[in-house]
């Protein structure tokens, strides 16, 4: 084969070669920011588990305390970023023949909710 | 090496590339799903105890009820059985309960009637709990005056087994 050939011949390995290492590239960029983007997602979801939990053991001993017809404070403070609520409120004690469902939700920074229920019973 | 020899070369690289950045692509998918799947599990796990929990309480209530209503009728060696179904966080949960009659000398010496009740809750599959399903195991005790009114519930123990 001429010198001349081979040349032209590299050209076009180095043309295809550089095409096909873009698209790779952009292929693997674009795997790590979605990666990424789940990774934080996930976490979330692990430290909203965490945080709900969290309020659902604190409703729960706050209602241990009760007497029939009075209030209970729930003391707890979710961390930064975070909120909780529950509805109805958690706040009346209940009849001690009849537990209240509650049902509590957490939302995390990036919007991520999750609910669920729980019974609170007066002694 | 000749400049023969390398004919070829950068494209047989460009292709092991390719390959390498699939593989690693693929990975990162497969751990991202992974720990997603792996959420979906502990969510779950954690909304049949919050509901098997919930149904305990739901059924101490009606046990109370039960007692209320039958005044002071426990008499020594009696032990009554019931079942509970309760719908929670998606799921139902049956409470088989056994309750058994007891004594119990109060803080002022009064002796009164305790109900000594066990719970166990399942998820409801339409036949009683057996100990290896049960979500969670409960002994509750029920302080019961002359009269016949309970008048506090007492946890003797809570014990969630999955």
């Amino acid at each position: 084969m001429h010198a001349g050939r081979d040349r032209g011949e590299t050209l076009i390995e180095i043309v295809i070669t550089v095409v096909i290492t873009s698209i790779t590239v952009t292929a693997l960029v674009s795997s790590l920011a979605t990666a990424g983007t789940a990774g934080q997602a996930q976490r979330d979801s692990v430290r909203g588990d965490t945080v709900m939990r969290n309020y659902a053991e604190a409703v729960k001993l706050a209602a241990r305390g009760c007497t029939d017809g009075a209030d209970y404070h729930v003391d707890y403070t979710p961390p930064k970023g975070f909120t909780v609520s529950a509805e109805p409120a958690a706040s009346r004690c209940p009849p001690v023949d009849d537990p209240t469902v509650l049902v509590l939700s957490a939302q995390g920074p990036t919007g991520h909710a999750q609910t669920m229920q729980v019974v609170v019973r007066t002694p | 090496m000749t400049r023969h020899e390398d004919r070829g070369a950068a494209l047989i690289l460009a292709i092991g590339f390719v390959v390498m950045i699939g593989a690693i692509s693929a990975g990162l998918a497969g751990l991202v799903t992974s720990s997603v799947n792996n959420r979906v599990g502990l969510v779950q796990v954690r909304d049949r105890q919050y509901a098997a929990d919930g149904a305990i309480e739901e059924a101490i209530a009606a046990v109370r009820r039960e007692t209320d209503k039958q005044g002071s009728g426990c008499s020594g060696s009696a032990v009554h059985t019931g079942s509970l179904a309760t719908a929670l966080n998606d799921r139902t949960i049956r409470v088989d309960w056994r309750n058994a009659c007891g004594v119990a000398r109060t803080a002022d010496g009064l002796l009164v009637s305790q109900h000594n009740v066990v719970f166990t809750a399942c998820v409801d599959l339409g036949a009683p709990c057996s100990a290896d399903d049960a979500i969670i195991t409960a002994q509750v005790n029920f302080e019961q005056q002359p009269s016949g009114v309970v008048t506090r519930t007492f946890v003797q123990s809570w014990s969630v087994n999955q």
